[in-house]
């Protein structure tokens, strides 16, 4: 085939290749302009403008990931260390580095023995999650499960081990409600001021001390400051600035005198205060059954929170703040307080204890159905009689009771920096008005009077009461804490006694009550024989307080009566008699018996204390002549 | 037609092949810097640009070593199998990004609307060679270069790559306007078109284009969405500063803040890395060679050759403007690739292509008119 001729060509005409000419010319001239508008707009970006885009793309590329800083160590009244920091590994899931994440998954639910579901739903529970974001899959894993997920590395590609700081609980559940615990930041709390440094994710003190002295314990996050991709993938570190740990804190508590009150407690339910009379520092804040706080660590599951909710022990409560019982017959103190400071008797009057008194158309029993006879002030108040304090109570009426009940911190929160504390119900007839719009009735006189009816008070009022009424009539606010240190050993803040006032009532009147409760443990009429010391003189007071009226229960023998409805028991007591130094507490949900149920603890804490005091061991029990069978208050 | 004239080594544009030559390796260097850390993906991208390169410069051999003139034979073969080839993308084309712009060959996946931009320069130039103008073209005798490119405008348009049509309309009023035209006509189609816009936008264009148009007049009221990307480039551009931040170090490209920064991004990558002084030689490098093709034009031994190298310059003209315009922020983001620097084979060949094509003509400026 031969070739296709070309087209012809034609020579382009003169005039019209001048006119092309002026066209290519035209064109030029915009293209030039074009191009000195490229390069005037390129000016302006990078010399014009430059600092200002430098900057904007260093804070596109740098990524700040904080590091958690190791919380503040707890310690008690002598240095001892209670909780402390260790590291905690977590399990964390990064879905884009795996390719293949249903098998991995699968896997690693072999390995934590974690039902696959459970991995799942916290992996869709963060999908709202930036995608570089790990996703926490376990928390605290021990030491055999961190081991197989390293050996198995390889195979579970976007698994990782996180470590954490954590809190280590060197005596296990050591006055566990007072220094609560743990627990990641809740959004609700992440709205809140105090919380306005936090993250999602942040560890926080939730209950007790930890949360109380959170801006003292967190210390000071550190940063990793990481060059990263636009997806937030970590490219390399570019700078590290170490965390600050946190502050501290110097509990009041005392390690040794704590154990022996939770020993103590250890199969009941109830709850021991020990206060240092002269300062209002507290040496025990016992509440049992206590919470397992290792349940806590790394967020407390379903069902073991269930599980606290629907125990009938209530070990959710803190009882020694929360708990609000009828103080019982260690309310006598207040009504013999406001019976000699009101002049409404002399000590040495006398009333006939029958067994009981008859009022209206009721009659009022006292514990000891046989009657006490004739009974003075101390031998009322060392054996407890309560007709005898029915009838003063009558005397002095409701309202001057709970005048001195009030003078006496009752009916009102003590003041202590922990949260959620009741304040117990002193009753008088504004009161009642108030709350029941209903007139007093003169027999409800008579229950507050022995500390019944309407009357609720805190173990940590009645211990804060009785130190009162010892150290000389001031009412100290409780302490919690001496000292907070910064991580160096400097002194950050000390906490000095604080008197909220003195009592009412005179040194005379406090002197004959005193000496009244030191024969409640050391004479032999006394309701607390069994708590009584060889060389240490103890005085205190019995209590009990009903749970029910006595006519749902009366008949049964005391084994009988159902746990719930048994009476609580009291016991409220200092040491020594001379020069007291402190006042303990104790109280046991159902115990039926101040005497034998509650003293027995306050006794091991009175053995314990003097024992740390003196540097020796106090003389066994053995030697002591043995205390007869008591009668048994009601 | 395929004798080969001695004379015409001696003709050879070694000024133009320099030029082409200084940005392929510009390029290449680039090319390798914004993607070097992808490694898992077969082939690096910038030893598939190389090969893209070769293959290209094999076809502008090719061009070069055929008289130009046979075109004006083969436009129509070539204008209608460009159309077959745009129905077919669209029809049965892969779709990347939301686009069907691509016809799979196996070893090589051609973007028909590449090829499409040369082949309707060539129609366009043989068109108005052929057409007496006289005292200049009426609105009628406009009609049929406007169907020829309307027909491949809208069909580019459907895929949805509006960057491509606009630029194909760019380049048939650049060449249009080459030509003769009568004042009555291009007053006219002023006002034609200036009422046209607001028809097109509300139906014509598609949302996403709407908003495109609309983030470019105010890109930080979208940022993490289409509004991204300006700012972005805008950053990368602007943070270079006078010297740039170094070959392989700048952080905006290297750590995957730009998108398409190997492609329609690639000058924000060089801009980043080789600042204001690197970037200026880039541009100036450009337009020498744009004017350079102009001169080519006006040398050429025949009104087609005039026509045609003006078509082509025209194309690497509106490309490059569009592309740097819109990467500094100055033109909504379109999709237009920067001509011989951004990744992409069909861009490249066709470029090249365009190259071979000025080359041939300035090569002839000497030979008779048979």
């Amino acid at each position: 085939m031969p070739p296709r001729p070309l087209a012809k060509i034609n020579k382009i005409d003169p005039v019209e290749l001048k006119m092309l000419k002026k066209r290519i010319d035209i064109a030029m001239a915009l293209i030039i302009f074009s191009a000195a508008l490229l390069l005037t707009r390129l000016w302006y970006l990078q010399i014009y403008r430059g600092d200002e885009y430098a900057k904007l793309s260093e804070i596109n590329r740098i990524r700040i990931q904080e590091i958690a800083a190791p919380r503040g160590n707890i310690l008690d009244r002598t240095g001892q260390p209670i909780i402390t920091n260790r590291p905690r590994f977590n399990v964390v899931w990064n879905r884009e580095d795996a390719p293949n994440p249903d098998e991995v998954i699968k896997d690693l639910a072999k390995i934590l023995n974690e039902d696959i579901s459970v991995l799942l739903d916290r992996i869709r529970a963060a999908t709202e999650n930036p995608r570089y974001m790990p996703t926490r899959l376990k928390e605290d894993i021990d030491w055999e499960t961190l081991v197989a997920i390293e050996n198995k590395h390889l195979s579970l590609p976007g698994v990782r081990i996180e470590v954490m700081p954590s809190r280590d609980y060197l005596y296990g559940d050591f006055a566990s409600h007072f220094v609560g615990y743990l627990g990641e930041i809740s959004p609700a709390e992440l709205e809140e001021k105090r919380y306005a440094t936090y993250q999602s994710g942040d560890q926080v003190g939730k209950q007790g001390v930890e949360k109380i002295f959170e801006k003292y314990l967190k210390g000071e996050k550190g940063r990793n400051y990481l060059e990263v991709d636009v997806h937030g993938f970590e490219q390399r570190q570019m700078q590290l600035q170490d965390p600050y740990p946190g502050n501290d804190l110097h509990l009041t508590l005392d390690v040794e005198l704590q154990r022996v009150a939770e020993e103590a407690m250890a199969d009941k339910a109830g709850a021991v205060v020990v206060m240092e009379v002269n300062t209002g520092n507290l040496l025990v804040m016992c509440s049992t059954p206590p919470l397992h706080l290792q349940e806590f660590v790394g967020g407390i599951s379903g069902t073991a929170w269930n599980r606290l909710l629907n125990d009938p022990l209530n070990p959710l409560l803190n009882k020694t703040i929360q708990g609000q019982y009828p103080p019982g017959s260690t309310f006598k103190i207040v009504t013999a307080l406001a019976a000699i400071s009101e002049g409404v008797i002399t000590p040495d009057a006398t009333f006939f204890c029958g067994g009981a008194l008859n009022y209206g158309n009721r009659r009022y029993g006292c514990w000891k159905k046989g009657g006490h006879g004739t009974v003075d002030f101390h031998r009322a108040l060392v054996e407890s009689c309560d007709v005898y304090f029915y009838s003063v109570g009558m005397r002095l009426g409701v309202d001057n009771i709970a005048k001195y009940a009030n003078s006496l911190g009752l009916g009102k929160k003590t003041g202590i920096e922990l949260e959620h504390e009741k304040g117990g119900i002193i009753p008088s007839t504004t009161w009642k008005q108030q709350r029941y719009k209903e007139k007093w009735q003169e027999g409800e006189t008579l229950s507050v009077a022995i500390g019944q009816g309407y009357v609720l008070t805190t173990p940590l009022q009645l211990c804060r009461m009785t130190a009162a009424v010892v150290n000389g009539g001031t009412l100290y606010r409780p302490q919690m804490v001496h000292r907070i240190t910064a991580p160096d050993g400097k002194v950050l803040k000390t906490f000095s006694p604080i008197s909220d006032g003195k009592i009412l009532g005179s040194a005379h009147s406090l002197g004959l009550i005193r000496n009244a409760l030191v024969d409640v443990v050391n004479s032999p009429g006394g309701t607390a024989k069994v708590v009584r010391l060889p060389d240490v003189l103890i005085g205190g007071k019995t209590g009990t307080a009903q749970v029910v009226n006595l006519s749902q229960v009366g008949g049964m023998s005391e084994k009988s009566i159902p746990y719930k409805y048994r009476d609580h028991a009291w016991f409220t007591s200092f040491a020594p008699a001379e020069k007291p130094e402190i006042a303990v507490t104790v109280l046991v949900e159902h115990g039926q018996h101040g005497g034998s149920a509650a003293g027995p603890v306050a006794k091991a804490v009175f053995k314990k204390y003097f024992e740390l005091k003196n540097g020796i061991k106090t003389a066994t029990e053995g030697t002591l002549p043995p205390v007869a069978p008591e009668e048994k208050e009601e | 037609m395929v004798r080969f004239d001695r004379r015409l080594l001696l003709n050879f544009d070694w000024v133009l092949i320099g030029a082409v030559l200084v940005v392929a390796l510009v390029g290449l260097a680039n090319i390798y810097s914004s993607t070097h850390l992808y490694t898992n993906v077969g082939t690096p991208l910038y030893i598939k640009e190389l090969t893209y390169y070769l293959f290209g410069a094999a076809v502008a051999l090719l061009i070069v070593s055929i008289d130009y003139r046979v075109l004006l034979t083969l436009n129509y073969p070539l204008y209608i199998g460009m159309i077959l080839l745009l129905l077919f993308a669209l029809l049965f084309g892969r779709t990347i990004a939301g686009a069907q712009r691509w016809i799979n060959l196996g070893f090589f996946r051609l973007q028909p609307s590449e090829p499409a931009k040369l082949i309707l320069v060539i129609t366009l130039a043989s068109y108005y060679y052929r057409k007496e103008t006289g005292k200049g073209f009426t609105l009628l005798d406009l009609a049929v270069p406007a169907l020829l490119t309307g027909l491949p405008f809208l069909l580019i348009a459907k895929q949805p790559d509006l960057g491509t049509a606009l630029l194909l309309g760019f380049v048939f009023a650049s060449m249009t306007l080459f030509v003769k035209l009568r004042w009555t006509t291009l007053a006219t189609l002023l006002c034609g078109g200036l009422s046209l816009i607001p028809i097109a936008w509300k139906f014509f264009l598609k949302p996403y284009q709407r908003q495109r148009v609309a983030t470019f007049l105010n890109p930080e009221n979208d940022p993490l969405g289409t509004g991204y990307h300006i700012i972005q480039s805008k950053i990368a551009v602007g943070s270079g500063l006078i010297f740039g931040k170094g070959y392989l170090k700048g952080t905006q490209g290297q750590l995957d803040f730009l998108p398409e920064r190997h492609t329609d991004f690639a000058f924000s990558v060089w801009a980043e890395e080789w600042g204001f002084f690197g970037s200026v030689l880039l541009i100036i490098c450009y337009f020498f060679m744009i004017l350079w093709g102009l001169n080519i034009a006006i040398s050429a031994r025949d009104k087609f050759g005039v026509l045609l190298a003006f078509g082509v310059v025209s194309l690497i003209f509106w490309q490059a403007f569009i592309n740097l315009a819109m990467v500094m922020g100055l033109l909504p983001v379109v999709g237009v690739p920067l001509p011989l620097f951004s990744y992409g084979g069909s861009s490249l060949l066709t470029n090249l292509a365009g190259l071979g094509l000025l080359m041939n003509i300035r090569m002839r400026r000497y030979m008779g008119t048979s």
